[in-house]
């Protein structure tokens, strides 16, 4: 007997594992039809390897598997197994640490090895959170922690530690995580070789994680773009990329912008794997979406991002919409694809049950987000209404003074993220210079989103400091 | 790691509001800095720890206690500062339960404690500070320190304590 997966105990509701997933990342890690599960016993099923290929991990979870581990940890021999705890949400430890966004490998409570002590079992535990939105150091970066990290790949560092904590050869553990001690630089150049065959699979190029850096974060700046890689069907189309870009732009450099991703990340993921799997199920809407709506609030953004590098007037927002809309049919035609999406989805005018289902789930969960209705809907709002002012031949001018006052509506509405009630004066002045100079161009903007920041943030000093200067005295932003 | 400038009492925490907001339970905790100089903290919750006898729930934003175990990621404190004299507001979410090991279950039974907290009576939060910002301890001593890096920096906890009504904190 060697590994199992719980997939039920008692004091937890089944609903709580997640065996099935725990399975999924074994095959990903196998590689093969060679791994199995023996029924049910006791909550727990043994998992069966008959491995035929030979690489690194194939060989690591062969042995993980199939042998029987004695180890003598000082009191004589005893048969430790390993058992995979997947999923466990609101999971902590006896420590009161959580393992939300994380995994340990826990060695058997009588060995003395690290993390012994908050075992109450006589086997080794591999605990993680299959939900998990890990984000790693990424290899030859000098640290940048932007690297994702998948359930598999998560898995197969767990049993890194857990092949080592069997056989009694567990590496010394720091406490620092810069630079990583010597035994979790082992579990991540273990890590490294399954993400390199995973890679070799795919005919991609390895992204490596630094063995040197222990050190993690969770979300890298969000995943990205869910709906977009259905809809276009590719995690690397144009679109997915440009929106990347988009998210890149505005989020990397900013505590605000990061904070404000990472809310909306939760809200996006509320409803878009939902959205996912009704356009699996619906041929006619990955088309519809495409066209309709992602490019639509994709050339919104690009906007947005041109407009942040360079200050831009009613004349030069006028410039810019007719600039990058030369052709009439063109834009006619986009203006009718959207035009199609809000008819159809907006207004409720499809009597498709997928399409109904859609407007149903987006009611109910994309809607009432203001993080959601910010960054998604209300852009695409605005550009269709800019559309339409320019497909009734009016001038750049005209269209550049309703662009300006469509984006003095809605850009001070940007959604205030609890982080402004931590920051001290210096990051108050550096954020809110991004978000004047990125966002809240005019006058009337900054002064609105201001407003909206003393009435929350009253009781926080360094926010009010901040406000009570004048415009224009904060290290040059008018 | 430094002394004699500041006061225990120079951080305060205090609460703010405690409720349910977008289906999420949270407690708004202010926090003062009556020093005259800058006080440096810990702004995530590091531990979580129920006790269902008192129903009592501490939130610690402190590394005090945590033990080094193997892990797929090290994921440090984060650490804010308030400027003397000044406030801060930190936004604490509260979990609908906790799940643990649990050590009362047969020899070689592998069983767990649910609890949920929607009923606690209690939120206690501890929040770790120092009159300096966090820096890596490199001496050698420091090495044979048991302690998480960031419990060897904390000079003070600030605690608040919040009594409830049961059942405040189920979500509407």
């Amino acid at each position: 007997m060697a590994m199992f997966i719980l997939s039920d105990a008692t004091g937890i509701g089944s609903d709580d594992l997640d065996p099935l997933q725990a399975f999924v990342d074994m095959v990903i890690i196998a590689n093969d039809d060679g791994i199995g599960l023996n029924d049910p016993a006791a909550g727990m099923q043994q998992v069966t390897y008959a491995r035929t290929q030979n690489g690194p991990p194939q060989l690591r979870l062969d042995t993980l598997v199939n042998t029987a581990f004695t180890p003598d940890y000082g009191g004589g021999a005893n048969n430790v197994d390993t058992i995979i705890i997947a999923g466990l949400k609101d999971f902590v430890l006896d420590d009161g640490s959580s393992f939300a966004d994380n995994g340990t490998a826990l060695a058997p409570a009588s060995s003395g090895l690290a993390g012994s002590s908050l075992n109450p079992t006589e086997n080794c535990l591999v605990i993680y959170d299959s939900q998990q939105n890990i984000c790693v150091a990424r290899d030859g970066s000098g640290g940048d922690i932007d690297l994702s990290i998948s359930n598999p790949v998560v898995l197969y560092h767990e049993f890194s530690h857990a092949f080592r904590i069997v056989n009694n050869t567990l590496l010394a553990l720091t406490l620092e995580c810069d630079p990583a001690s010597p035994e979790e630089n082992a579990a991540i150049i273990d890590e490294n070789e399954l993400r390199t065959q995973i890679a070799d699979r795919q005919g991609e190029t390895p992204e490596l994680r630094d063995p040197n850096i222990h050190c993690g974060q969770v979300g890298c700046s969000g995943g990205c773009c869910i709906i977009a890689s259905v809809a276009s069907r590719s995690w690397s189309s144009r679109q997915v990329q440009a929106l990347r870009a988009v998210r890149d732009h505005f989020v990397r450099s900013t505590e605000v912008g990061f904070a404000f991703f990472e809310r909306f990340f939760h809200d996006y993921y509320a409803f878009s794997p939902q959205v996912c799997t009704l356009m699996e199920k619906n041929a006619g809407i990955p088309g519809v979406l495409l066209e309709g709506y992602i490019d639509p609030l994709l050339a919104f953004w690009r906007m947005m991002i041109q407009r942040s590098q360079t200050p831009m007037d009613e004349a030069a927002l006028g410039h810019l919409f007719a600039t990058l809309h030369p052709d009439r049919g063109e834009a006619s035609a986009r203006f009718d694809a959207l035009d199609a999406v809000v008819r159809r989805w907006l207004s409720g005018g499809d009597s498709d049950a997928e399409a109904r289902e859609l407007i149903a789930l987006l009611v109910e969960r994309a809607w009432p987000s203001e993080y959601v209705q910010w960054a998604l809907i209300e852009p695409v709002r605005i550009y269709r209404q800019l559309l339409s002012v320019l497909l009734d031949d009016t001038t750049p001018g005209s269209i550049g003074r309703e662009f300006a006052a469509a984006l003095d509506a809605w850009a001070p509405n940007f959604p205030l993220s609890d982080v402004w009630g931590v920051f001290a004066v210096e990051d108050v002045v550096r954020e809110l210079q991004f978000c004047e100079t990125a966002l809240m161009q005019s006058a009337s903007g900054k002064r609105k989103f201001r407003e909206r920041l003393r009435a929350r943030f009253a009781g926080v000093t360094a926010v009010i400091s901040v406000l009570n200067r004048p415009l224009g005295a904060m290290g040059g932003v008018a | 790691m430094t002394n004699g400038e500041v006061k225990p009492d120079d951080f305060k925490v205090s609460v703010k509001s405690i409720g349910v907001r977008a289906r999420q339970a949270e407690m708004v905790v202010q926090l003062s800095n009556s020093a005259g100089r800058a006080l440096h903290y810990i702004a995530d919750v590091r531990t979580t720890r129920y006790d269902p006898a008192t129903r009592r729930l501490t939130l610690a934003m402190s590394d005090a206690g945590r033990v080094l175990v193997p892990s797929v990621i090290e994921k440090p404190p984060i650490f804010r500062h308030i400027d003397p004299g000044g406030n801060a507001e930190l936004v604490i979410k509260i979990p609908e339960r906790i799940i643990k090991l649990s050590r009362s279950a047969p020899p070689g039974e592998l069983a767990f404690e649910t609890h949920p907290l929607a009923d606690i009576e209690e939120v206690v939060v501890d929040i770790a500070w120092s009159d300096v910002p966090y820096y890596k301890d490199t001496r050698a001593s420091a090495q044979e320190d048991p302690r998480m890096p960031a419990a060897r920096w904390e000079q003070h906890t600030a605690r608040v304590v919040q009594q409830l009504d049961r059942g405040k904190l189920k979500a509407t």
